[in-house]
């Protein structure tokens, strides 16, 4: 293990440099036993489970609180704007380490993970009942965990490209874990695909970006400026794939159905994969590229435009919604829009302030799910429409969501207004105005429903179908915790000063420090957030008036079903498509393939033609009269193959040819080809007169004369563009030989070497002595299966039919 | 320059290849032998023209000597393909047992599998 500090400056002298190695090994340790920890916790959780019952969620927490530990310990002793890179070499040749990076942006995920990790574990001890299966739930959600940490701490993009592919599995498993119901299985299979999809995208925007500047290191890649890089196109090619990986990841649009789709998965794993962690991953990456990309034209445009545009449409669908759950869903959609598009407005200099956001809707996101896991807990409903009341039950609860949604509409003295204060500050600065208008509609849009989630919930009369029970305390503390912080830190936002200080990432944040403040002066961001509440409120009551009649997503706009639509034409059109090749039927797709092959042949030839052609006409065209001869003696037997009408003549005919052949071999000097020639041509007459003997001569008559008249033309035509296509290949390549052949290296080896005069010889037992073993496998290979092709012949057929016979030397010749 | 060569190279593939678009097992099975043949013959051609050369063997006379490994791999090529041809032999064979035809055209339809 070995590693160093980047941000330290070189160590000075023998004695700083192996005290640093021993303290970068432990610090090598500890972080892999951050991102491990989860993963060594499950065999307890799966070996416990069954007897802890639902209580196993409580050991479970202990994991995440762990690595907290362990990542405070890390964080404490990196120092402040800390820039440390772990490496432990995996395969260098290739530059793939498990390279690590910890700097302020990786320590904050990696903190939101583990704290999340304990609130969500806690919570879903409570949620979940006694009859689910505990041990697969809290494994896969350990290996989540561990994917996450991964994903976040990776220096080397490869490695952060494997973790986060697992982070979506992970998620296919937790969403699908109700695998019983259609709703559930629909909703994994669109979630793995698309952010599969992105992901391979990523992939390939990865190794662009690799081979473009020689490296896959994030540090690395940050430090350097595009114009060092090899070309400005690949650039551009690999920030627009790496952007669409991590818009699948946060389902931007036009991404964005598969969010509302996974909530099928129980609450828990909503509030921590899709609200939480998971589908932060493409707002941690977008910030993560942001060193690399800013400086490019387009990413302003991109980034902005994808981010500004998905929060409006999240915010147009969540007003539309009425499911509690795909309410949260899409303003979750609607919400990552506009952490993504944050990171499109800032300056040369960096973004101010987007882990305040990001932090702001981690603590009012995850506190609004766990309340409507609870609202669905304790009344069996989540349709906004038919709740109502619920204030008087759970009062608690009640109050951790009204923090919520006051958050999520940006109202004062939470979190949300101060961190919306800051982007649309940032707008003013930028004087986007376009993308300062698409903020505040969809920021109105966000007050009007959010005041739906807690008014139509919480407030008013119960419903007389509804039935409630109280929820204990113990299920409503995690949301309360997490309503608290945003509560305290955003009526005290100064607390967050420090912390936030000391997380700057060089390159993404802005230098000058951050001075957070309830009140930063009349502005208009103040005035404008003060329109959007009185707009959105106003909104409200309006769609309260109509009743809410026309909350229903429109049809354009439901990507899923399309998605969908899409999935099962792919299948019928692929089922189509082989059926009408017939795939299964020889005489169908063989001249498919022999065409293909043709075609690529022929474009080889072709592309090489004008050098194939220099100097044609000067060759010499005289020819050697044997080798005419001969070769006219096969061409004539070959003919006689197909024109003759009986087998018998026509096998004749074939074995001429090939014992002609084996004169041909002689004329190109090669004894040893004529013998063996000679012989296989003779073994295989005698094999080819057992098997025809066998067929009924009146099925072999009858081949030739009906059913083979049938496209004589196609077949003429095909054949005879191959033999074109090869005889232009011997000529090539006649005319175009190696300059420096291995052939005569072989022959001067042969006597030291080998001690052999036959060079044929030599090559094949000495020099290439391991193609002969292949070659002596594949007639093994051969042997056993003709053999078993036999054995394996069905019994107790028909005694008289000359088809039942068991073998195929094996009995006796029977007269038909 | 190995004009006649080449022209044999051609016919060789034109012929197999229009014996192997049959639908009778023994125009397949004929075509197959002329396949390997083709390619065998045009492997060796790589070796160049063999006019004036000696074969691969030292120690008799003087002179150039054609080039020795595009033999030894047509040596295997032989031999392989006499292989695969024995395997065909056996699979047309067995083919012919359990679907009592001889032609491929009836192979893997719905209505020819009465069984």
């Amino acid at each position: 293990m070995c590693g160093y500090f980047l941000a330290a400056g070189p160590p000075t002298g023998a004695w700083a440099a192996d005290f640093r190695e021993i303290a970068m090994a432990s610090t090598t340790i500890t972080l892999s036993l951050v991102i491990l920890l989860p993963v060594l916790a499950v065999p307890l959780v799966l070996a416990l489970a069954s007897r802890l019952g639902p209580r196993v969620g409580y050991l479970t927490a202990a994991a995440p609180l762990g690595s907290a530990g362990l990542l405070a310990w890390i964080a404490a002793s990196a120092g402040s704007q800390p820039r440390v890179i772990l490496e432990i070499p995996w395969v260098p040749q290739l530059g793939v380490n498990l390279s690590f990076l910890v700097d302020g942006l990786s320590i904050f995920y990696g903190f939101v993970i583990c704290a999340i990790g304990v609130l969500v574990c806690w919570y879903a001890a409570e949620y979940l009942g006694r009859k689910y299966a505990h041990a697969r739930f809290y494994s896969c959600l350990l290996f989540f965990m561990a994917a996450m940490l991964g994903t976040v701490f990776s220096n080397n993009l490869l490695l952060l490209f494997v973790f986060w592919e697992l982070t979506g599995v992970a998620s296919f498993l937790l969403i699908g874990f109700f695998h019983e119901s259609d709703e559930s299985r629909r909703g994994a299979r669109q979630a793995l695909l698309v952010t599969a999809a992105t992901g391979l995208c990523m992939l390939v925007g990865i190794i662009l970006l690799g081979l473009a500047s020689g490296t896959y290191s994030l540090a690395r890649l940050a430090d350097g400026s595009l114009s060092d890089y090899k070309d400005v196109g690949w650039i551009t090619a690999s920030c627009v794939l790496l952007l669409v990986g991590a818009f699948g990841k946060s389902a931007q649009f036009p991404f964005q159905f598969w969010l509302p789709g996974a909530m099928a998965a129980p609450t828990p794993v909503s509030a921590y994969l899709h609200s939480a962690t998971m589908v932060k991953l493409g707002v941690f990456l977008t910030g993560r590229i942001f060193p690399i990309f800013h400086s490019l034209e387009l990413w302003f445009w991109l980034v902005c435009g994808v981010g500004f545009f998905t929060m409006l449409l999240g915010a147009f669908l969540a007003l539309r919604s009425n499911d509690l759950k795909a309410i949260l869903a899409y303003s979750t959609v609607s919400q990552l829009g506009f952490l993504i598009g944050a990171y499109g407005v800032g300056s040369k200099t960096g973004i101010q302030a987007d882990t305040l956001h990001v932090l702001s809707h981690v603590l009012y996101k995850g506190s609004l799910f766990m309340t409507a896991g609870i609202v669905d807990h304790c009344t069996g409903l989540r349709d906004v429409r038919r709740l109502g009341g619920l204030g008087r039950y759970m009062p608690v609860t009640a109050f951790s969501a009204a923090i919520g949604v006051a958050a999520l509409a940006g109202l004062p003295l939470t979190t949300g207004f101060i961190s919306k204060e800051l982007l649309l500050a940032d707008l003013v600065d930028a004087k986007a105005w376009v993308w300062f208008a698409l903020v505040v509609i969809s920021a109105t849009l966000t007050v009007a429903f959010a005041a739906r989630l807690f008014f139509n919930v919480f407030t008013g009369s119960k419903p007389d179908a509804l039935s409630v029970h109280r929820p204990g305390w113990a299920i409503q503390t995690p949301p309360l915790l997490l309503a608290m912080a945003a509560l305290i830190l955003g009526a005290f936002p100064g607390l967050l000063d420090g912390t936030l200080n000391a997380i700057k990432v060089a390159g993404l944040q802005e230098e000058e420090p951050i001075h957070l403040a309830l009140w930063h002066g009349f502005n208009l961001e103040v005035l404008t957030t003060a329109l959007i509440i009185l707009c959105g409120g106003g909104l409200y009551l309006l769609c309260q008036k109509s009743g809410w009649k026309r909350a229903e997503i429109p049809g354009f706009l439901r990507f899923d079903v399309a998605f969908e639509r899409g999935l099962d034409g792919l299948s019928v059109f692929s089922k189509k498509l082989t059926l009408a090749l017939r795939a299964d039927w020889p005489p169908a797709y063989l001249p498919i393939v022999i065409f293909f092959l043709l075609i690529s042949l022929a474009g080889t030839v072709a592309v090489s033609s004008t050098r194939f052609f220099e100097g044609f006409s000067a060759i010499d065209i005289s020819l050697s009269p044997l080798h005419t001869f001969v070769a006219f003696m096969i061409a004539a037997s070959l003919v006689g193959v197909i024109v003759l009408r009986r087998w018998t003549t026509q096998l004749i005919a074939l074995s001429v040819a090939g014992f002609f052949l084996t004169f041909y071999f002689v004329l190109y000097r090669a004894p040893d080809l004529a013998m063996t020639q000679i012989l296989v041509e003779s073994a295989s007459v005698v094999m080819i007169l057992l098997l025809l003997s066998r067929f009924p001569s009146s099925q072999l008559l009858r081949s030739e004369e009906k059913r083979e008249a049938k496209g004589r033309i196609f077949r003429v035509i095909l054949s005879g563009g191959v033999g074109l296509v090869m005889t232009c290949l011997v000529l090539f390549a006649d005319r175009h030989s190696h300059p420096d052949p291995i052939g005569p290296k072989y022959l001067e080896l042969s006597k030291p070497l080998a001690e052999g005069t036959n060079a044929v010889n030599t090559i094949l037992v000495d020099f290439r002595g391991f193609d002969t073993l292949g070659e002596i496998t594949v007639l093994l290979v051969a042997t056993l299966g003709a053999l078993g092709l036999m054995m394996r012949y069905k019994r107790g057929r028909a005694g008289n039919d000359p088809a039942s016979a068991p073998g195929f030397f094996l009995e006796k010749k029977r007269r038909p | 320059m190995q004009i006649e060569t080449a022209l044999l190279v051609g016919l060789l593939f034109a012929v197999s290849v229009y014996l192997l678009l049959h639908k009778s097992f023994v125009r397949i099975l004929f075509g197959f032998v002329t396949l390997t043949n083709a390619t065998n013959l045009f492997l060796i051609s790589m070796s160049g023209d063999p006019d004036g050369k000696r074969a691969p063997i030292l120690g008799e006379g003087s002179g150039p000597i054609v080039d020795p490994l595009p033999q030894a791999l047509v040596l295997t090529a032989i031999v392989i393909g006499f292989g695969l041809t024995i395997y065909l032999i056996m699979l047309l064979y067995r083919i012919f047992l359990d679907a009592k035809t001889t032609d491929a055209s009836k192979l893997f339809l719905p209505e020819a599998d009465d069984e």
